[in-house]
């Protein structure tokens, strides 16, 4: 039967032809409305799938080598400290709207993105412990820090930190994002909230980063269009009306990948695992035993065979493994082990004494106060979760918050168990989840070595004490089973077979348009 | 005539202003903080998020924040979003004509669908017709528009491909969603239609204008749906925020941005200067379509008429 599909695959591919052509357009399904689009300003991941394409960044990162290779600057150098970047910016690049590219255009776009006026929402806490740009000449420029920050080329590698046109921002004010400028391969020529928005080659792009195949655009058009409810995404999709979808529900692209006129393309994202972080500040989860029942207990291979059809992995910690500095050694701990859950509990006294079902200890019954949100499935992880946790003898309260409710719920600690999944490529994105202060510490953890490995892996460029770090943190936070992580982020995208070449970046959001051809 | 324009505006005025406070107490009374909704997840540490709190304000005592909301709002200022960095007003006009054209269409579906299946139950009374026409009407009133919606996407855009499913911009996108709130709208009409027409059929002049051998078509044009056509005017003004309701869920389904959605997000990232605009011009819509319910009805009776001029 596989073998027959394999052929069938075969034979649709050779007939549909996979010769590439120039020029023609594509459709690329959204899945979410962003709230707004200026990079610079706005925090969705979303923006980034089209703006990537408009925009150029300092430096890129390989995929393949996590390496960082030149962008808009030629080669950089950081001085012995860490705290001062010198670029060395390519010459002879273009805006969109004709402005020349420059030292002084760096510095107008970092002096924005930290401006108090605009607000930003993400870019701004990107640059970290930033202090100022200088222009050195016209062609080099300096980024000084207040304190080393070794996140910040993989921050100047993402569309948040691109360059856009002084021009174009100093005359649209507060309607750029609506008239958005940049040096690259596409032009961003027409944006309708959440209606489209259509990109268009940019026919003079010639500095594109070694890792673009092409040195421009292949196709002529792109229109990006949005399908926020899931159930209207792979209908689309085989009505021809998009070439590419992201974030397929999971039933709907195992039924795609049978069609031979589709491809899935699952794109592993980087970042912190989808995780549960269980509150060490409340009873009876101050318990370690309590917490390492609930990490036995759990059967994750359960979840993502009903919930994700196995289309992602089971997260064995904090970090998704496809991010730098994830430690396989975490997949150690906690197998499934109901037994041996039960045993933990039975040891130190929940033991069900009235029959009722329930566990309990000095009277008091063993109830779990678990929050959920309305995204990512979680409210069917949710109902596994109960029907796994109730069969160990747990009471679970559950609830579903908004998600303003939640940071309150997590700052406040008033859950035991609440969930969160954060993109990224750099494993610093564990610091504000682990360090005693992370803005999202929710299992309340207060352990100074944790907070060495983090602010050491914050500050230190070098690459291997920063696995090593992370390395740390992760084993710590399995060992104290503060989280109970459940899958590794994975974005489906549905992809009609005549669409060729794509590619995503270190981020596995952002797609790179410029090599994508048609076939026919 | 003057003194009852000066009422209504004093009515429109302290309508307004009720909506404003009411939007400004429910906001305060959701759980959260706007300046960690915003930043939280971004890796902004806990002292730059009380920064942003500080800069939106947030850290005055509410009377200062309510007045000095209230001074900007008589300024005609409805401040600029803290999630797009734009202004608010400006936003809102954007998506209004979305939510307008949609509210209109599914209107016009509404009462043609409704008038047209209440008039059938009315004049094939006890009839099998009567009973399918109140059935679907039935249908219509008690269907989820979220579930009607997907399944004309499912007909119509994905066995058909006679329409797309998703998307606004021209009149092919706006036939659907149309439909799917037209439709939901439709169910009460035909009940209304048909309890009112059964009633007027049996009057006398009826019978009389029979006898005097008018056409059945002008019959029902003239002298029956005239009077009907009141009760439902007044039934759709009193269904605008239904049909307000019903656009904010048909434009998730269908990724129409229009002020529903964009309600929906302020709503859900605490967006707090443009959920207050939004309720504003809710509250103006509201207004606006009871006056316009007002004069209609008035032109249509002339008996109203008269006893406000006099």
């Amino acid at each position: 039967m596989r073998r027959l599909l394999i052929f069938l695959l075969l034979a649709a591919a050779l007939a549909t032809g996979c010769t590439p052509q120039p020029g023609g357009r594509i459709v690329y399904g959204l899945t979410l409305a962003p709230t707004g689009i200026d990079p610079h300003i706005n925090a969705s991941a979303e923006l980034g799938i089209p703006l990537t394409s408009v925009y150029d960044t300092l430096v890129y990162q390989d995929p393949k080598t996590g390496e960082f290779v030149p962008g808009l600057a030629q080669k950089w150098e950081v001085s012995e400290d860490g705290r001062i970047y010198t670029f060395y910016l390519r010459q002879g690049v273009k805006f969109h709207d004709g402005t020349p590219f420059n030292a002084e255009a760096v510095r107008f776009n970092l002096d924005r993105i930290t401006s108090p006026d605009l607000a930003s929402q993400k870019a701004r806490f990107m640059l970290g412990p930033y202090e100022r740009t200088e222009v050195v000449d016209e062609y080099t420029v300096r980024i000084v820090l207040k304190e080393p920050f070794a996140p910040l080329l993989d921050s100047l590698s993402q569309v948040y930190l691109a360059m856009a046109s002084p021009t174009a921002v100093q005359k649209w004010g507060q309607e750029y994002q609506m008239h958005q400028v940049g040096t690259g391969p596409f032009l961003f020529a027409e944006y309708v909230p959440s209606g489209h928005l259509l990109l268009r080659r940019n026919p003079d792009y010639a500095w594109g980063p070694s890792v673009y195949q092409h040195k421009t655009a292949q196709l002529e058009e792109v229109e990006f269009r949005f399908f926020t409810d899931p159930a209207t995404r792979s209908p689309a999709l085989e009505s021809g009306e998009a070439d590419v979808m992201g974030e397929v529900p999971p039933q709907d692209a195992v039924r795609l990948k049978d069609d031979p006129r589709f491809r899935i393309e699952a794109v592993a994202i980087p970042g912190s695992s989808l995780m549960f972080f269980m509150n060490t500040a409340r009873p009876p989860l101050d318990d370690l035993a309590v917490r390492q029942a609930i990490l036995y207990g759990t059967d994750r291979q359960a979840i993502i065979s009903a919930v994700f059809k196995d289309t992602s992995p089971v997260a064995c910690g904090p970090l998704a493994a496809v991010t730098f500095g994830y430690d396989p050694s975490v997949c150690q701990y906690y197998p499934y082990d109901p037994a041996r859950a039960r045993a933990l509990l039975e040891e130190r006294g929940w033991k069900d004494s009235d029959g009722d079902g329930i566990r309990d200890k000095d009277g008091q019954p063993l109830v779990l106060d678990l929050y959920l949100m309305s995204w990512g499935y979680l409210p069917t992880i949710g109902e596994l979760l109960i029907a796994q946790w109730t069969d160990l003898g747990i009471r679970v309260n559950a609830q579903t918050v908004r998600y303003p409710e939640a940071l309150q719920i997590g700052r406040e600690g008033r859950h035991h168990l609440m969930p969160f999944q954060s993109s990224g490529s750099d494993p610093d994105v564990l610091r504000q989840f682990f360090h005693s202060q992370g803005s999202m510490n929710w299992s309340k953890v207060n352990d100074p070595e944790m907070d060495g490995w983090l602010m050491e892996g914050m500050r230190t460029s070098d690459r291997q004490q920063r696995a090593a770090d992370y390395s740390q943190v992760q084993r710590r936070v399995m060992e104290q089973a503060l989280v109970l992580p459940i899958r590794d982020y994975v974005n489906l995208n549905g992809v009609n077979q005549r669409v060729q070449g794509l590619r995503f970046d270190t981020r596995g959001w952002f797609p790179w348009l410029i090599d994508v051809t048609l076939g026919q | 005539m003057f003194g009852y324009g000066l009422r209504r505006l004093l009515e429109a005025v302290l309508v307004l202003w009720l909506a404003a406070t009411l939007a400004f107490v429910a906001m305060q009374l959701t759980p959260g903080d706007p300046a960690e909704t915003l930043l939280a997840a971004s890796g902004a540490s806990s002292e730059e998020i009380a920064r942003r709190r500080a800069e939106l304000g947030l850290d005055d005592p509410l009377p200062v924040q309510y007045v000095r909301y209230l001074a900007d709002l008589a300024r005609g200022d409805l401040g600029t979003s803290w999630l797009q960095g734009r202004s608010v007003g400006r936003m809102i006009l954007e998506r209004l004509s979305a939510t307008v054209e949609l509210a209109l269409a599914s209107g016009l579906v509404g009462i043609v669908l409704g008038v047209g299946l209440g008039l059938l139950a009315a004049l094939y009374r006890d009839t099998w017709l009567d009973t399918l026409a109140m059935a679907v009407a039935a249908v219509g009133f008690s269907t989820p528009v979220f579930w009607s919606g997907l399944l004309l996407i499912l007909l119509f855009s994905l066995y058909l491909h006679w329409l797309p499913s998703s998307g606004w911009g021209d009149v092919r996108h706006l036939v659907l969603p149309a439909l799917t709130l037209g439709f939901s709208l439709s169910g009460s009409i035909a009940r209304l239609v048909r309890t009112q027409v059964v009633e007027i059929v049996r009057m006398p002049f009826i019978l009389a204008a029979q006898a005097r051998g008018i056409p059945l078509w002008r019959i029902i044009l003239i002298h029956v749906l005239r009077p009907v056509a009141g009760p439902v005017i007044t039934l759709i003004g009193l269904q605008f925020g239904f049909l307000l309701g019903g656009a904010v869920v048909t434009e998730s389904v269908f990724t129409r941005e229009g002020l529903g959605r964009l309600t929906v997000q302020a709503i859900l990232w605490q967006d707090l200067p443009v959920v207050r605009g939004v309720a504003l011009v809710g509250a103006l819509a509201y207004l606006l379509t009871s006056l316009l319910a007002d004069l209609f009805h008035a032109w249509l009776d002339p008996r109203l008429r008269q006893s406000e001029e006099r």
